[in-house]
């Protein structure tokens, strides 16, 4: 059994070092995703791994043999790479190019045999390249072309492969194909496979194991989810992202939300009444601005509520499926009190969240702020025979403020947040806003959110 | 279909790169055969034909004696062969190490003279013509092991500059080789402007040809060119690597840096021998491997001989032309072979190219 080891290796470049004390054990069949973001050095352990960049302490033992101290064809028996990009010089078609894969295994003095061009064949019918192997590379589009390096690797016959980057030029038919062709290759053929993605959900679809690396290091390594978690990719990408398993192939899937920027904070907080998912956005919106968010009531499972896990957003929750019990309703009101202002999503009320509603009026009684948000009228998602509407158009009379969209809102509530300064440095202790701007007057509205005008 | 196709050229290959050094070997003969006819003094193909025939033990039983004139076995044997000979021998050489040169520097404007060779032999040759030019060493021409010595002095030089560590980048070779030229040719251009009377002998020298070549000087440097070509030829295979990138041929199990050593020290050797004995032909080590790529296609396997053997039938041919195409104006007056090759080269060159630039990546 052929295993791969790499014992506490470290690497520099002049005086940066770019692999710091990596140690990893790999064995036939295992199919490992090297992960991180630029410049964690990633595609330096590949070369050192490839032979291309001697590491100045630690050992990386191929079948119990230390790699460096081989000659190169021995290695190139056992070990083959698939670059990320390759020019080739001349214009060799190609056949050539993959008969260029046999060279390890024959002599300087021999040509290329029978057998060769058997094992050849084989491997250009796998990659489905053989019907071009009379015509040069260089006519190849990127995904033929990248298909003959890998038959290339192929015809080495080796024990482990190692691709860097392999689908970077890719369009995506070319990439699933390729990368189905590598897992039926670890499957079938018990070749190891390590490989650099930058694409974390095609690693997490096909690996079965994967290594975070930051800042040269090992973050994190083993099974795709015990790696691939949003506290990881938040840690060592410093990216917000939902990890989720997919119901269709039952990976792991990762959406990345946008970089967390260093915002401004707000001196003002908000509590926000959502479900459905139509929070989600608006909190990531919300808090990318800066202000302090908080949540409820969400039952749990709802993708708020796993929106709030993600951001790390205090929520008052209730259990999967459940009306909101009276204990709950209390919670929600007294976070809501705490808030300087409470906004209300786009969200459709039933029998089970016409409590938020209401509780959102009792905070109105006493002063504190509502925005509603109505991307959707509230006759398209009112399911209680009105009565949300109706709670609606009293809160509206008592002066709860209705706007169109995020964008507008945002623009309100800056305004309030400045104010809100200015009353405290006056020592004064009240939220004020300014006076209510509904956006059923035109000529206001078309100063606020001009953008969103059709 | 196709498959069927494939696997056949596949088998056929061997034959036919067989095929195309026999042919190839054949024009050679012939190319060699039709230059001893050509000169001032015509001496018709039978007569030749016995001439070589009496130097062979047993022919010469068989060959009639009386078709030989007094004049010709000397002119066939002491001034057209030697050179016709040297030709042959400089243009393999010069070919041969263009296309190492072009396969290990993946580049197509690699020559013979990249790595300083020219520069240090023009310098050597120039030095010895200006001071002693008729001194021989052990039997050598002064001029001539001036110019090899100064021709691999140049290149360790390069060499040694361009190392970093136990590595010898592609680019910093390249940049170390133009910077050492244009260094060494500025020597060469103060030794002209010095020179006085000698000039005339140091632009011939640098324009390169055969009209003062001896047999003494060939026999001295073919062993060197025979066994640097020769063993340039096992390492075809490494060279269709290399064209794949240096990282690509390490990962396909070519020793790199150690092949790129041992290729780049026996091309600058063959170099430096053929510059030696004719000063410095251009074009050869250029555009041979180019035409030669051109028809036959990339793989060093073939084209590695295939190159040298074109290599050697172009410079015969034009040193025939360099030979007759004054007579008619000035009998005596013999043009160098330099300005021939470059002359017909080029041209040729750039209609072969629009022809097939298509299909022709470098």
């Amino acid at each position: 059994m052929v295993l791969l080891n790499v014992d506490g290796i470290e690497c520099s470049y002049g005086s940066r070092k770019v692999i710091d004390d990596v140690t990893l054990s790999v064995k036939p069949g295992d199919f490992v995703g090297i992960l991180g973001p630029n410049g964690s050095g990633k595609t330096t352990l590949l070369k050192s791994i490839s032979r291309l960049l001697k590491p100045h302490k630690g050992t990386i033992l191929l079948d119990k043999e230390n790699i460096y101290s081989l000659e190169s064809i021995q290695v190139a028996k056992k070990l083959a790479v698939v670059p990320q990009d390759t020019s080739i010089g001349f214009s060799f078609n190609s056949l050539d190019i993959v008969l260029m894969g046999r060279n390890p295994h024959v002599s300087r003095f021999q040509m290329e045999n029978k057998n060769d061009l058997a094992i050849t064949k084989r491997v250009m019918l796998l990659t489905n390249t053989w019907q071009f192997a009379n015509r040069p590379i260089n006519e190849l589009s990127g995904g033929e072309k990248q298909r003959v390096i890998i038959a290339r690797a192929l015809a080495q016959e080796p024990k482990l492969l190692l691709l860097d980057e392999p689908l970077t030029h890719l369009d995506i038919i070319n990439q699933l194909e390729i990368m189905d062709l590598v897992k039926k290759l670890s499957v079938d053929e018990k070749i190891i496979i390590l490989a650099v993605f930058h694409d974390l959900n095609l690693a997490a679809r096909y690996c079965n194991s994967a290594v975070l690396l930051k800042n040269g290091k090992i973050f994190s390594a083993g099974t795709l989810s015990e790696v691939l978690t949003s506290k990881n990719i938040k840690k060592v990408f410093n990216v917000d992202a939902i990890v989720q398993k997919h119901l269709v192939t039952n990976s792991i899937f990762v959406i990345p939300l946008s970089p967390q920027k260093t915002p401004q904070y707000k001196k003002c907080s908000l509590h926000l009444i959502s479900g459905a998912g139509t929070g989600t956005r608006l909190m990531k919106f919300l808090a990318d601005e800066g202000y302090r968010l908080t949540a409820g009531v969400l039952n749990v499972l709802d993708t708020d509520y796993e929106t709030t896990r993600i951001l790390d957003i205090p929520v008052v929750a209730e259990a999967p499926f459940s009306p909101i019990m009276e204990k709950t309703r209390k919670k929600n009101l007294e976070m809501m009190i705490k808030a300087s202002a409470v906004v209300i999503a786009s969200v459709p009320f039933g029998y089970g969240n016409l409590q938020n509603l209401k509780t959102a009026r009792k905070a109105l009684d006493k002063q504190i702020p509502v925005y509603i948000i109505e991307e959707i009228p509230i006759e398209r998602r009112d399911f209680t025979n009105g009565k949300a509407k109706e709670l609606l158009i009293e809160m509206k009379r008592n002066g709860a403020i209705f706007v169109r969209d995020q964008h507008e809102l945002l623009t309100l509530l800056h305004i309030s947040d400045k104010k809100l300064k200015i009353s405290q440095e006056n020592g004064k202790r009240m939220f004020t806003h300014l006076e209510p701007k509904r956006y059923d007057e035109k000529n206001e509205s078309g100063r606020i959110g001009k953008k969103n005008e059709p | 279909m196709a498959t069927n196709e494939v696997e056949t050229n596949f088998f056929k290959r061997a034959s036919k790169w067989k095929f195309i050094i026999i042919i190839l070997l054949f024009a050679l003969f012939l190319t060699l055969l039709l230059s001893l006819n050509v000169g001032y003094a015509r001496i018709p193909f039978a007569e030749i034909l016995s001439i070589i025939g009496k130097q062979f033990p047993f022919l010469d039983k068989i060959i009639d004696p009386s078709i030989i004139s007094q004049t010709s076995p000397g002119i066939i044997l002491q001034v057209r062969m030697p050179r016709i000979v040297a030709g042959a021998l400089v243009g393999a050489a010069l070919a041969a190490s263009g296309v190492v040169y072009q396969g290990v520097f993946k580049n197509p404007m690699a020559d013979s003279y990249l790595l300083g060779v020219s520069a240090g032999a023009a310098v050597g040759a120039s030095i010895s013509i200006l001071f002693a030019s008729g001194m021989p060493i052990f039997g050598f021409r002064l001029v001539q092991v001036a110019a090899f010595f100064g021709a691999l002095i140049a290149m360790l030089l390069v060499y040694s500059i361009s190392r970093v560590g136990s590595r010898v980048p592609i680019t910093t070779l390249l940049l170390c080789g133009i910077a050492v030229n244009f260094f060494l040719y500025a020597i060469v251009a103060l030794i002209e402007v010095l020179a006085g009377d000698e000039l005339t002998n140091i632009v011939f020298w640098l324009i390169g040809g055969f009209s003062n070549v001896l047999w003494f000087d060939i026999f001295s440097v073919m062993p060197i060119i025979l066994v640097g070509i020769t063993l340039s030829y096992f390492y075809a295979r490494d060279l269709n690597l290399l064209a794949l990138g240096e990282e690509n041929a390490q990962h396909l199990g070519v020793n790199v840096e150690r092949v790129k050593k041992v290729l780049l020290i026996l091309a600058s050797l063959v170099t430096a021998s053929a510059v030696s004995i004719c000063g410095l032909i251009g074009f050869v080590g250029l555009m041979v491997p180019h035409i030669t790529r051109l028809v036959i296609g990339p793989d060093h396997r073939i084209l590695f001989p295939a190159s040298a053997i074109v290599g050697a039938i172009f410079l015969v041919i034009c040193d025939s032309v360099a030979r007759v195409i004054a007579t008619p104006f000035a009998s005596t007056l013999e043009l160098p072979v330099g300005i021939i090759t470059m002359l017909t080269g080029a041209p040729f060159f750039i209609l072969l190219f629009k022809k097939k630039k298509e299909s022709y990546a470098l």
